[in-house]
């Protein structure tokens, strides 16, 4: 490559880098009022032991909490007070309606201080704790953390779900609300839960498969339920007995319209005109990917029949709760990773010279590639174990740089020119890198297929950033070394190397 | 080390791991993992207002300190503090979580904790005087509550890391060599099997990110494995490491790896053991979730450079008598093939005699 064409790419390239760094790391500032730059690393979707989360606790019917069971004997005591003598005041007390039972207060119709909870009570209680339980499960959160809070509710905690303080509320919210949904799926056209219909369609495992969610477009993202062939069937009959009465009687508008109920809560109401001969049916409602996943999971959750919450639950307030790692946990830890990686810089530098400052751009495109991924792709949040999986998969690539430069030197000193030693080099290191990242690519993939939670995130995180490591190891940082080599006029020197000179004899 | 016969090595190397594993399996048990902050049953002292602690961070911190002396004053003693705020309501909770208070005494003192700040001023002298219950209506509970282990997360992760391992063993056999193969899987069970009995021996705080300290134990075993064994798969190649015995050779290749193997553990340990140390300034969480992973990389450091080795060198070993005795037996029948040929030979040139004379 002429000297030229070298100047121009490297220039080329360190303004690419430097642009792009910029871009990644550079601290948040206001550019013209209201709106402020973010760098890529500040919009990291950050796990709840990175970035804190969000806790709430399920209050089933019959228990309240110390709080409310206060604000309800202030407003008995306040009734009690204007009360004439004589008269009943028109609310109840309290003290007569619940007992106090750890940090909780019970109602007297399923405890008694005497004979305790109910059977029939701890019963539903222990099935919706089950259930609850098992939403969170599969909802495959990056962390979060279901207890039993004073043996009679339900305290979960949820990491954000989003970049923005309100879309993260209102996505925390839509989970927890939609997580205490108790009662069984249910296909009719009446106007509501609790009314009867001239159709209706249980949502048992007889007639559905499951649900998922699918990118819808424009609107967003939807919830698939799909119906089993009894099931399809079944729809069918609903569908078409519900076209049929819509066409026989057009004043009546309720009666096209098919409703679907999951306990007292309405999931859609779509009007009827047909009859629909289909394995599924789509539910849209401008569900964003994380409100459709919560549908999904909680639809899934009650088709099984054993799995019907009967017990209802309160609508739950929720509190904002703080990195369990510590408050600057993030903050931390990229000061800590940002200033090892230039210490590393520096030493490969020192030690490989030219082949050090190849390795310098090589690398700086690596992380950068890492730190675009990380915050532009939506599905990934970072966790510790997300954090070791980077700190992994960027020595991997040292290592496998280290080890390049460190056979080209060997083959140097076997009295090879320059550029063959670095193509004999690099010839000899390739198989090993190669085989080194296929085992650790197929082994993250295996994570993110098949693990949950932490572990698939984890998984995902280190699929991507050895992939990247391959890219940048056997093809920028040797693209690098190519046009950082056409510089210098002694090569052998810029790349720290000595070859004893014999003279003529 | 080097200098113990390889069969005594690897007894040693075994023992030592199936000690530990053996041990920590026992403590997890009877004990199990030392629970961590997040993942501990835990008895607290919530401490709930109707918002005033959102608004005024001085009432929250002088409300905070009032309660931990009063709690402290009652006997119990404070292992963590948390505030959280309502989302959808701003009222304000402090959560002080409490070590080894039984829950009769606390609810007794709740009680006391209640008249205390129903008495108690806040910013006496100034506008906003009153007590913290007028001002803000603080209100307080207790609560008990058992963390409930993430069962799914669990074995899901197990059967991936199953699945990985079982691909590890079919990809080094297959482009390095079966012996590779099969030590690497061995290695790495055992580099999780290890860490973990470790972490639970020397009661190494942990929570749920333990499952990920397990896979990173995992994942850095191949890396450091497949490091020695690169190194292997080239020396066995050449000439002069071919006149070698299978422990000689072995033994050379990994000494001649220990430099690259250093380089990469300071790298990643670096990171580990300096996150440890912010970690006791920033969250004691951190601090142990490190601490962890810097078992993870001491242990696979000691497989790859001496279980490893001591197991494939006993692999090499029967391989090499295995392909000794078979090319002794092709000797032999190398031996007839000649004798058979020359003889073949002899007939032609008696044929050719014949013919010229």
């Amino acid at each position: 490559m002429g000297k030229k064409k070298s100047a121009v790419l490297i220039i080329l390239f360190t303004i690419v880098l430097a642009g792009v760094l910029f871009l990644s790391i550079t601290p948040t500032f206001p550019v013209k009022s209201p709106y402020s730059f973010r760098s890529l690393l500040s919009i990291v979707d950050l796990g709840k032991d990175l970035d804190g989360g969000y806790y709430t606790v399920y209050y089933p019917e019959g228990v309240i909490s110390k709080a409310e069971y206060e604000t309800l004997k202030a407003e008995y005591d306040y009734v009690l007070e204007n009360t004439e003598e004589g008269q009943t005041p028109s609310v109840d007390n309290p003290e007569e309606n619940y007992k106090p039972y750890k940090g909780l207060y019970l109602s007297t119709d399923i405890y008694s201080e005497e004979t305790g909870v109910t059977a029939e009570f701890k019963e539903e209680f222990e099935q919706a704790y089950r259930v609850v339980k098992a939403r969170y499960e599969a909802r495959g959160l990056t962390d979060y953390a279901v207890r039993l809070q004073d043996d009679y509710t339900i305290r979960a905690e949820i990491p954000r779900l989003a970049l923005s303080d309100s879309d993260s509320e209102s996505l925390a919210q839509d989970l927890f609300t939609k997580f205490a949904y108790s009662g069984g799926l249910v296909f009719t056209d009446a106007s509501s839960a609790t009314a009867s219909g001239t159709v209706e369609m249980e949502g048992t495992s007889e007639y559905i498969k499951g649900a998922s969610t699918v990118d819808a477009g424009d609107s967003g993202y939807a919830v698939v339920i799909k119906f089993t062939k009894a099931g399809r069937a079944k729809f069918k009959e609903i569908t078409g007995t519900l076209a049929s009465s819509s066409s026989s009687d057009s004043s009546s508008s309720s009666g096209a319209t098919l409703n679907i109920y999951m306990g007292d809560e309405l999931l859609m109401g779509a009007s009827v005109s047909e009859e629909m001969d289909q394995g599924s049916v789509y539910i849209t409602g401008n569900y964003t990917r994380e409100s459709a996943e919560t549908m999904a999971v909680v639809i899934n959750s009650a088709i099984a029949e054993n799995d019907i919450i009967d017990l209802t639950f309160q609508s739950p307030e929720y509190y904002s709760v703080d990195p369990s790692m510590g408050e600057y946990a993030a903050v931390t830890v990229a000061a800590v990773i940002g200033v090892l990686v230039l210490a590393m810089l520096i030493f490969s530098i020192v030690k490989f010279k030219g082949m050090g400052l190849a390795h310098l751009y090589g690398f700086l495109t690596y992380a950068l590639a890492v730190i675009a991924c990380i915050s532009l792709i939506s599905v990934i949040q970072i966790t510790m174990g997300g954090v070791l999986a980077i700190l992994l998969a960027s020595a991997i690539m040292v290592s496998c740089n280290y080890y390049a430069f460190n056979n080209i030197k060997k083959e140097f000193a076997t009295g090879k020119t320059l550029t063959a030693s670095v193509k004999s080099g690099y010839k000899k290191s390739l198989a090993f890198t190669i085989d080194l990242h296929a085992i650790l690519l197929i082994a993250g993939l295996a994570l993110y297929l098949i693990a949950t939670g932490p572990v698939k995130m984890m998984g995902l995180v280190f699929t991507l950033c050895i992939a990247l490591s391959a890219f940048c190891t056997l093809l920028v940082t040797r693209f690098c070394l190519y046009i950082w080599m056409a510089q210098p006029r002694n090569k052998i020197a810029f790349v720290g190397f000595k070859r004893e000179e014999t003279e003529d004899e | 080390m080097n200098n113990i016969p390889v069969k005594k090595r690897l007894f040693i190397c075994l023992a030592i791991s199936l000690v530990l594993i053996i041990a920590g399996a026992f403590l997890l048990g009877f004990l199990g993992f030392n629970p961590d902050r997040d993942t501990k049953d835990r008895v607290s002292l919530q401490v709930t207002d109707n918002g005033y602690m959102a608004i005024d961070p001085d009432f929250r911190d002088s409300l905070r300190s009032f309660c931990e002396t009063k709690i402290s004053a009652g006997g119990f003693s404070v292992t963590d503090v948390a505030y959280a705020s309502e989302s959808s309501g701003g009222s304000g909770s402090l959560e002080f979580v409490l070590d080894g208070a039984s829950e009769e005494k606390l609810a007794s003192f709740v009680g006391e904790l209640d008249a205390a700040l129903s008495s108690a001023q806040y910013g006496e002298g100034t506008e906003n005087a009153g007590t913290y219950k007028e001002l803000s209506g603080v209100s307080v509970t207790y609560h008990t509550s058992g963390y409930v282990l993430h069962t799914e997360v669990i074995w899901r992760a197990a059967v991936a890391a199953g699945v990985a391992a079982v691909l590890l063993l079919a990809y080094v056999a297959i482009r390095f060599k079966v012996g590779m193969g099969v030590t690497s899987l061995v290695a790495a069970v055992h580099d999780v099997l290890l860490t973990l009995g470790v972490i639970a021996l020397v009661r190494i705080p942990v929570g749920m990110s333990l499952v990920c300290v397990a896979v990173f134990a995992l994942l850095l075993s191949v890396f450091l494995n497949l490091k020695v064994f690169g190194k292997m798969r080239k020396d066995l190649l050449l000439e002069d490491r071919k006149e070698l015995s299978a422990e000689q050779a072995v033994a050379l290749s990994v000494k001649e790896s220990r430099k690259g193997i250093f380089v990469a553990d300071i790298l990643v340990a670096s990171a580990v053991v300096i996150l440890a140390i912010a970690g006791l300034f920033v969250g004691f969480d951190m601090f142990s979730f490190m601490l962890g992973a810097l078992v993870a990389i001491l242990v696979a450091n000691y497989s790859a450079l001496v279980l490893s080795p001591a197991i494939y060198t006993l692999i090499k070993e029967k391989s090499d008598a295995n392909r000794a005795k078979r090319a002794k037996y092709n000797y032999a029948s190398e031996k007839a093939k000649k004798k058979n040929a020359k003889s073949e030979d002899k007939v032609p040139a008696a044929e050719t005699g014949e013919a010229q004379s």
